[in-house]
């Protein structure tokens, strides 16, 4: 039933009515090698379109890497870039021995894995709901609301939050007000709190955007289907749970392997901004470690080591879930 | 072959336009590097403390006719920490760099320049203005070179301190008038006014607020926790001057025993319970209200609610600094003469087209000419000579006092700091102070509830309460906090990991049930050991013994 994703390239291109081209069955070398130009010459319009991202990806993707070297030396930027001082592994051993980067670690996949379970089940849901909804302009209308706060910055959305938050703030009033608690509560002040917060901010912040890549993808389910349910006897609830989820979840699955594969990365504005000194050590990141003791203090090698540290964990993630979806036979990136 | 036309057509005019472009941009850059005289040079001049403005007021014209320079001014957007740091990563720096504490990444990286042979040869004015203390610019024992210039005031007098806390005046009012010497003095008398007026203009009363939550931790939380302790004000470190020993100051019990003493104060719902969670701008607004009774900030930091509250008509409520200590056998520090303090300045970038022009520029600020232009304006304008003295017209000395952006839209006193400047206790060559304030000028803006408070004292100024600055001698290493400590030593970053702990820890002490202070204090005090905080002391002492080598105060 699942209808396979390709994201990646690699794809044999298949014109309008014809056989894939290129497939020759016979690999005679000198048939090969003629056909590998022949191949070539047809494709010539696609490889012309595609070259210039080729070239993007080379220039902004692949030299910079050259800059990994760093990570293995005492870099100095006024020493050019051949008489560096070479100390290969001591910046690696440096922050395996440093407690604040375990501590940062542990925060940084903590509040990602949250970050993907409920950002990924709240898109999905609102998309749902979304869907089934019958007044059109409503719809558009909630979507184009729900989707709003995603262009708002961090540093605003983050004041909006301590603001209701604290101890005076709306939330504090109107608990007190309804007699469910007595004092105020500390929410900002509470380290095992930090996580939700970031979490629930992050959810209010992403959900109407996230959930745009799924409604889509509902809007591509063939209408027949829920007819031929519809006849069935199904209900709108069966409906959802048979024919809707069950056709994006190519969908879910390759944005999840994306997500997972970006776990890591999941920056350090939400941090930074929410976060204060009583619940900092909930509220280190990766990067914010990597801002204040690299480049913040003028090592670059140190920061270069974490950035590196952080690429091997993403492709490590990253083929794990892929894996996984191979596995379990779903649609997958590559 | 008509449309062949037009595209070649096409292509000539964005061929000629783009060539024309780059001409243009030649054209200029040459122009400015010839520095013809009537042709004002434009220097770029970044400023960590910078804000954004243009040079494009009366006193800044006045420098451009003067000097023939122009300056682009150019700051840190959103305070950012990194602007050095990745200015050096590019390589792409300004004419002239004020760098404050990352001057010494600037030097390592080999982005500005040694100043030593062009203040020999053209510095007159600088020499005039730093006399004997020149070696307090000098840069380190290893490299006793000379890279900056200014920042700070050659010969100053101490009229002013912040205190440990400041109070409302009403509560000194409310109670008549008490001496405040002690934390326990202090305790009582917020403790007195908190029962008595619960609520402020219906408000509820704040006894002591703080502000933990971002930088300005150590500006209300760590330096108070000093200056109570009789420390100078070192940064974070406790150092004897005349030793050169120098302590992370948070491993000393006295701070201990301040912390504990905050600690008691959050237990009895003394201290702001916001204290370190809301924000800067939330904090000002409290302060504003007038419903604080106290806190331990600097005056600068608390301007903005200093002037709001005058404006709202509530001049009780704005505060007196206080010289609080521990207990009677500690000194309050707050009026110490820390010297010239050298150590920051304005450098010059290595890759300036227009280094000597740059460093004329600097020694012409220097000159008494330009301080008197700098400090007090242009004259007829800002200021007049009565009987041959200046005189500060009236509208601009009320501006200056009152309004936030005079100095912005005038210049006057705007392009002081951070450039070579004479103190407060600096005369010119007729007799008279260079600078306008004058301790009569602070007594004279005091506001109407200042001086009657003060009169009931029986004092005309704060400073009355302190030590003198006599007694307390002239700093022989300056302040720690101006030192600039290498990149990438240990020293550097054990201090910013232990700056970090001791954020958090303290907080967490403060905020913990006394019982459990002590626990807390202790597991901070283990990890200040295994972050080899005592490898962070031994190369603090080292630089401050060189220090007093280099300026040869040992």
């Amino acid at each position: 039933m699942s209808k396979q994703i390709h994201l990646g390239e690699g794809e044999p291109v298949v014109p309008a009515g014809g056989a894939p081209i290129g497939l020759d069955k016979k690999p005679n070398r000198k048939l090969k090698k003629k056909s590998f130009w022949k191949r070539v010459k047809s494709q010539k319009a696609l490889i012309l379109m595609a070259l210039p991202f080729v070239i993007w990806l080379l220039v902004f993707k692949y030299i910079p890497i050259a800059g990994w070297v760093m990570a293995f030396q005492n870099y100095k930027p006024q020493n050019g870039f051949f008489n560096q001082e070479w100390v290969f592994l001591d910046h690696f051993k440096e922050l395996f021995h440093e407690p604040m980067f375990y501590r940062a670690l542990e925060n940084t996949l903590g509040m990602g894995i949250l970050g993907i379970v409920f950002g990924t089940l709240s898109a999905i849901t609102f998309a749902l709901l979304l869907n089934e909804m019958r007044f059109v302009w409503f719809k558009k209308m909630t979507q184009t609301i729900s989707y709003l706060p995603h262009f708002v910055s961090w540093v605003i959305v983050a004041n909006i939050v301590t603001t209701m938050l604290s101890q005076e703030g709306p939330i504090n009033t109107l608990l007190m007000g309804m007699g469910i608690i007595d004092n105020p509560i500390g929410f900002m002040s509470n380290p095992d709190m930090f996580w939700g917060i970031v979490t629930v901010s992050d959810v209010w912040k992403e959900t109407g955007w996230n959930a745009i890549i799924y409604f889509a993808a509902m809007a591509g389910v063939d209408p027949q289907l829920y007819e031929a349910a519809k006849v069935d006897g199904a209900s709108r609830w069966r409906q959802m749970w048979h024919i809707t989820l069950p056709s994006i979840r190519p969908v879910i699955i390759v944005l999840l392997i994306l997500n997972i594969g970006n776990l890591i990365n999941i920056g350090f504005e939400k941090q930074m901004l929410l976060g204060n000194n009583i619940v900092a050590d909930k509220a280190l990141v990766i990067d914010l470690y990597a801002l204040n003791y690299g480049i913040g203090m003028f090592r670059y090698s140190f920061g270069t080591a974490i950035g590196i540290f952080k690429s091997v964990v993403s492709i490590v993630l990253i083929l794990i879930a892929n894996g996984f979806a191979k596995r379990v036979g779903e649609g997958r990136v590559f | 072959m008509v449309k062949k036309h037009f595209w070649f057509g096409i292509l000539l005019l964005v061929g000629v336009l783009l060539l024309s472009a780059c001409q243009d941009d030649t054209a200029t850059t040459d122009d400015s590097s010839s520095g013809s005289s009537d042709e004002p040079v434009t220097l770029t001049f970044f400023s960590s403390d910078g804000v954004e403005k243009e040079f494009n007021d009366p006193v800044a014209q006045k420098i451009t006719e003067e000097t023939g320079v122009e300056l682009e001014l150019d700051y840190p957007v959103g305070g950012n920490d990194e602007a050095i740091p990745l200015m050096i990563a590019s390589g792409d720096y300004p004419d002239l760099i004020f760098a404050k504490g990352d001057i010494g990444k600037l030097i390592d990286a080999g982005g500005v320049i040694k100043l030593d042979d062009l203040i020999e040869e053209k510095g007159d004015n600088l020499k005039a203005m730093y006399g004997d203390q020149l070696d307090r610019l000098r840069n380190s024992i290893d490299d006793p070179s000379i890279y900056t210039v200014g920042t700070y005031g050659v010969n100053n007098a101490y009229w002013e301190t912040s205190g440990t806390f400041q109070i409302q005046l009403d509560v000194l009012r409310e109670l008549g008038y008490p001496e405040i010497n002690t934390l326990e003095d202090f305790e009582a008398a917020i403790t007195e006014y908190y029962e008595k007026y619960p609520e402020i203009d219906g408000q509820k009363t704040i006894p002591l607020s703080l502000l933990g939550s971002d930088w300005r931790w150590l500006i209300t939380v760590g330096n108070p926790a000093g200056f109570a302790a009789g420390l100078e004000d070192d940064g974070q470190w406790a150092v004897n001057d005349e030793t050169g020993e120098a302590t992370y100051k948070f491993l000393l019990p006295e701070l201990k025993e301040y912390f504990k003493w905050l600690n008691g104060l959050n237990d009895k719902g003394l201290l702001d319970p916001e204290s370190f969670t809301h924000t800067y701008d939330t904090y000002i607004s409290k302060v504003s209200s007038g419903r604080v009774l106290s806190v331990a900030d600097q005056d600068w930091d608390i301007a903005d609610a200093d002037k709001a509250l005058v404006q709202d008509g509530k001049e009780e409520r704005t505060y007196a600094p206080l010289p609080v200590t521990l207990t009677e056998d500690y000194q309050s520090k707050g009026l110490k003469d820390y010297g010239f303090a050298g150590g920051w300045g304005i450098a010059i970038s290595s890759t300036s087209e227009h280094q000597e022009k740059a460093f004329e520029f600097l020694d012409w600020m220097a000159s008494e000419e330009a301080q008197i232009l700098t400090n007090w304006g242009i004259e007829g304008v800002n200021y007049d000579i009565v009987d041959g003295k200046r005189v500060m017209k009236e509208e601009d000395r009320q501006r200056m006092n009152n309004d936030a952006d005079y100095g912005k839209e005038t210049g006057v006193g705007f392009y002081v700091y951070p450039f070579p400047q004479w103190g407060t206790a600096a005369v010119d060559s007729n007799g008279q102070s260079i600078t306008p304030d004058s301790e009569q000028d602070i007594i004279d803006n005091f506001n109407s509830a200042e001086k009657e408070v003060l009169a009931e004292y029986d004092m005309e100024n704060w400073i009355d309460w302190f030590p003198p600055t006599e007694e307390l001698g002239v700093s022989k290493h300056g302040s720690v906090a101006n030192f600039t400590i290498p990149s990438d030593s240990d020293l550097q970053v054990i201090q910013q990991k232990a700056d970090d702990l001791i954020q958090q820890r303290i907080t967490e002490a403060i905020l913990a049930k006394p019982a459990s202070f002590d626990s807390v204090w202790d597991k901070m005090l283990s990890e200040l050991k295994d972050m080899d905080i005592e490898t962070a002391n031994q190369a603090m002492t080292k630089m401050v013994k060189d220090k007093k080598e280099l300026w040869g105060t040992n």
